[in-house]
């Protein structure tokens, strides 16, 4: 089976889909990525990512109605899936667990040694 | 907003669209294309037209990601008809292999020739560029004015300049003055007496390191040349004094009658090449009371503006300032004062006592037309081919239509087979460039490559302009075969059609022709010059002429001579101060009317040793002790003219020159015959020999035709015992004379090879072209061998139709090559005419190839058996 665990940039993604709820689509999630996280990311980047995630069964799509703005074309409005919940929760806790398990002098000595 | 109220819609670049949708997968395309164009909305908006339909196509190219590719499977049609495709361009490629050798050909020369001549104009141009700022340093420069108002460009100014530019300009950031070795050179050691002879010395203002940025590896740039002991070396000469030892803080001694010792504070790398100067050491300027000297013009000027500021605002008042420092004589005009961007200075600048040899902006516009001139002739020969070939598989176009080939199809058929051609020449043309590159390094003087990074984009882009054109000479035929009419094609009635195209071969055969015609005139023009410059006489002799340059260090000079007299292979030994052929330096005399004269000093071996042609008078004497003292002078003619006297006068006292209102006398000793001491762009000018016992710096030995080696290695021999520690220099005259001509002997060669090359081209279109026209032919000739032909005539049914073309073309060539030739050659005081005879040589050159590539194709055609022909399908 294909990896079912997320990349950083994945993760990004469907967190800024939940975000956006309801409305997360290509060009919004774009803006939002380049907003939040201050970083240039082609639309064609975002899609790929976006399609990733939807053939992992953590996005799910659905086809919104057309409007003048996009030159009468739909566009694909996106939700998180239980799985995909799943997943970032998954990221979470085993973020926070690391975090937890960081002994308190590594960030000491980390102090220390900028002071000198 | 529009007046409607409604807001206004932007409609993105149709073509970006159908890209779009020709690559993109069915059920992504709406969504895909409604988020570009809503982003497109809001950039169009925000910005102008062009940058928003960029992005819009940058975003598209963005969507080539696998996830968004239509999925063409291994069995798909797709990729079993490009499978195809690829098999039958190797199998056509293959069976026509006289075809496709000569397509390969004519387009690796052109690809190869063209890539050659732009990488090294874009070499050329790109001289001092590697200076951070480049575009913010200058050279300053002034022109002298001579009392007849001629203007004497000069690269010289005097060292006042720099500091009073420094004080009255705030724009300018840092100013330097750098003064050459003006042809000696020094006597170097280290410590350990390790002795070398350098001539690559720079004196200069510790500023230097911050108007240019050379780049240093060891030392610290803002003090290296603070003290007058500071010395500053390259790697290479560190490497050649110390070894792998650390230069920094060793010492460098000068050794003169007192030697001086230098400590080096800096290592720097070494100059590079498209420098327009170039030098191995750097030390400060040490001259005393120098800043406010402005009759001194010795020294170079360079200023570096601050940023973003301009020469505009200091240029205006450059000629005031100097005007006010220099010290004018009532109703004199004060020589020209301006400024040269440092980056033109390699190919715009060419005044006296240039600090290296410069190129020539004309060579390069020439180099440039001719590598458009070979690329344009191949691209023609290419197109033409394949138009040609294209017709001859007529039938088989005919067939796949038959079977239901799509117009597509077809197309892609062609391009795939245009495409691989291209490759191939392309990876081919790569390879003879770099062949090329390594044939030529001694001729252009540096070694070049495709792959230097300096290059790579530029080679990357000429790579993708030729595959773009490939792909045009593959759609052209392909395009017009498309829409045959199946019938008719298969049925080979084809020469309806096949005229307009046969017409349009048939012209672009003319410009073929004509093109080579006027490369092969400029060719001998060419030529013939650079023949006329060598075998005209100078006025001296330059053979077997041995120039022992820089040897003011040494005293024995006299001992040197009297020993070098002893060998049977010397028949004379000459000093003098300046070389002809190099630079000279001069001086203003003449009453009424002062002139410049150049003037070298002299002993009076020299005139013997030039054989310079005594016309009246007589040599110097060491007899005569009057002949060393004040103005006895030995002249040339023009001087003779110039100072307003007479052959007959010679001997006689005469007015020289004015000086503090009093004349000053000058006695005409003798007149030697004008002689060319610079290039035959310029006039003969006035020379002047003086005789002093002192004050030669160079000496000019006359060897006999006898074993020239051994005589210098005996040379050499008297040499060392005379001047021990100092190493034997010498070069012969001629070679030196003809550096002169440098820059046409560059052009000559090049010229010639590219020549042989568009010539080469040309025959094989011709050749191509004879090829097809015969074949279409051959049962016409059969049935009028039947009728009773001869093979003469026959022969001559075929090439008449060729030979209008090459008249055609000539007739074409001549006029542009004699107005092109015409203006090159008015670069020249002393030229050659342009003779019928080059005109007619070319026509008939033209003509030889032309009958070959045609003729000898034609005759075995016309002696064909009659059986075979008839039978020919």
């Amino acid at each position: 089976m294909k990896g079912t665990n997320l990349g950083e940039f994945e993760e990004l993604i469907v967190l800024i889909v939940g975000v956006l709820y309801p409305d997360a689509y290509g060009l919004s999630i774009r803006n939002a990525v380049i907003k939040q996280s201050n970083r240039n990311v082609a639309i064609g980047a975002v899609h790929s990512a976006l399609s990733r995630l939807e053939e992992k069964g953590f996005l799910t799509p659905r086809l919104d109605n057309a409007t003048n703005k996009r030159g009468g074309r739909r566009k694909k409005l996106f939700t998180i899936t239980q799985a995909g919940q799943q997943a970032v929760e998954i990221n979470r806790n085993l973020r926070n667990s690391l975090w937890d398990k960081i002994p308190d002098i590594a960030w000491k000595s980390l102090s220390y040694e900028f002071i000198r | 907003m529009n007046s409607l109220g409604n807001e206004k819609e932007f409609k993105p670049p149709r073509l970006a669209d159908r890209f779009l949708h020709w690559f993109c997968k069915p059920a992504l395309v709406e969504t895909i294309q409604g988020d570009l164009y809503e982003q497109y909305q809001i950039e169009r908006a925000r910005s102008g037209k062009f940058k928003s339909n960029l992005n819009y196509f940058i975003h598209i190219i963005n969507f080539l990601r696998p996830f968004a590719i239509k999925r063409t499977g291994q069995n798909s049609n797709q990729s079993i008809m490009l499978k195809h495709y690829f098999t039958f361009a190797f199998r056509n490629l293959l069976k026509h292999k006289q075809d496709t050798s000569m397509n390969l050909l004519s387009l690796t020369i052109g690809i190869a020739c063209f890539l050659f001549i732009f990488i090294y104009v874009k070499d050329e141009l790109g001289y001092d560029k590697f200076h951070r700022n480049y575009q913010d340093i200058y050279r300053i420069t002034i022109d002298f004015i001579d009392n007849n108002g001629t203007r004497i460009p000069d690269a010289t100014t005097p060292p006042a300049l720099a500091p009073a530019l420094l004080n009255e300009f705030p724009d300018i950031a840092e100013a330097t003055r750098v003064f050459p070795m003006w042809g000696g050179s020094y006597l170097l050691g280290t410590s350990d007496n390790k002795k070398f002879k350098e001539k690559n010395i720079l004196r200069v203002d510790p500023a230097f390191l911050q108007v240019f940025s050379f780049n240093l590896v060891e030392g610290d740039a803002n003090s290296a040349l603070n003290d007058n002991n500071n010395i500053i070396i390259s790697s290479s000469m560190a490497k050649k004094y110390f070894g792998n030892k650390p230069a920094l803080g060793e010492s460098i001694i000068l050794y003169r009658s007192e030697n001086r010792e230098f400590i080096v504070t800096g290592i720097m790398a070494d100059v590079p090449y498209n420098s327009h100067f170039t030098f191995d050491f750097l030390m400060p300027i040490t001259f005393n009371e120098i800043d406010e000297n402005w009759g001194w013009y010795n020294f170079y000027t360079y200023v570096r503006l601050k940023e973003k500021t301009s020469i505009s605002s200091i240029e205006p008042k450059l000629q005031p300032l100097y005007n006010t420092h220099a010290d004018l004589d009532e109703g004199e005009t004060p020589n020209i004062i301006y400024s040269q961007p440092m980056a033109n200075i390699h190919l715009k600048s060419n005044l006296k006592w240039e600090l290296g040899t410069n190129g020539d902006i004309n060579n390069i516009y020439f180099f440039i037309a001719l590598g458009i001139f070979v690329l344009i002739i191949s691209f023609i020969n290419y197109l033409n081919l394949t138009v040609a070939q294209a017709f001859k598989r007529a039938k088989e176009v005919g067939i796949r239509k038959v079977f239901g080939a799509q117009k597509n199809s077809i197309i892609a058929q062609l391009v795939v087979e245009s495409t691989l051609v291209i490759l191939v020449s392309l990876v081919l043309g790569t390879l003879l460039t770099e062949l090329l590159f390594a044939n030529f390094e001694s001729l252009i003087g540096k070694s070049l490559s495709v792959f230097q990074p300096l290059h790579i984009n530029f080679y990357l882009l000429m790579c993708g302009v030729t595959l773009f054109l490939g792909v045009i000479a593959g759609l052209l035929p392909a395009l017009t075969m498309s829409s045959f009419n199946i019938a008719n094609v298969v049925k080979g009635i084809l020469n309806k059609t096949g005229k307009a195209a046969l017409g349009m071969r048939k012209s672009l055969l003319i410009v073929q022709f004509t093109i080579s015609a006027i490369m092969i005139i400029g060719t001998m023009t060419v030529y013939k010059q650079l023949q006329h410059f060598r075998n005209t006489d100078m006025g001296f002799s330059k053979d077997q002429v041995l120039i022992v340059p820089n040897n003011s260090s040494s005293n024995n000079k006299q001992n040197f001579k009297t020993a070098a007299l002893q060998l049977p292979g010397v028949t004379s030994v000459g000093l003098s101060s300046g070389v002809v052929g190099g630079l000279n330096w001069t001086f203003t005399a003449g009453y009424p009317n002062p002139v410049l004269l150049n003037y070298s000093i002299i002993d009076p071996d020299y005139i013997e040793a030039m054989e310079f042609e005594l016309l009246a008078g007589r040599n110097f004497s060491t007899e005569i002790s009057a002949d060393t003292i004040d103005y006895a002078i030995i002249v040339n003619e023009k001087a003779l003219a110039d100072l307003g006297q007479d052959i007959s006068n010679v001997g006689n006292e005469f007015p020289l020159m004015e000086e503090n209102d009093t004349l000053v006398m000058g006695t005409i000793v003798g007149v030697v015959k004008d002689f060319h001491f610079t290039s035959f762009k310029n006039e003969i000018k006035p020379f002047v020999f003086f005789y002093r016992a002192d004050g030669h710096s160079n000496m000019t030995i006359k060897l006999s035709a006898i074993d020239l080696s051994a005589s210098i290695t005996e040379l050499e021999k008297i040499w060392t015992k005379a001047n021990p520690g100092i190493p034997f220099d010498y070069y012969f005259l001629d070679d030196s004379i003809a550096k002169l001509h440098l820059s046409e002997e560059k052009l000559s060669t090049i010229l010639f090879d590219l020549t042989v090359l568009a010539i080469f081209i040309a025959f094989v279109g011709m050749f191509a072209m004879a090829n097809l026209v015969i074949k279409d032919k051959i049962k016409e000739i059969a049935v009028r061998k039947v009728l009773g032909a001869e093979v003469k005539g026959l022969v001559h049914m075929i090439t008449k139709n060729f030979m209008i073309l090459v008249i055609i073309a000539n007739m074409i060539a001549i006029p542009i090559s004699y107005y092109i030739m015409k203006l090159w050659l008015n670069g020249f005081a002393y030229r050659i005419d342009l003779s019928i005879w080059i005109f007619i040589g070319s026509a008939s050159i033209t003509f030889v190839i032309a009958w070959f590539s045609v003729g000898f194709q034609s005759y075995k055609a016309a002696k064909r058996r009659l059986v075979e022909s008839l039978i020919y399908e």
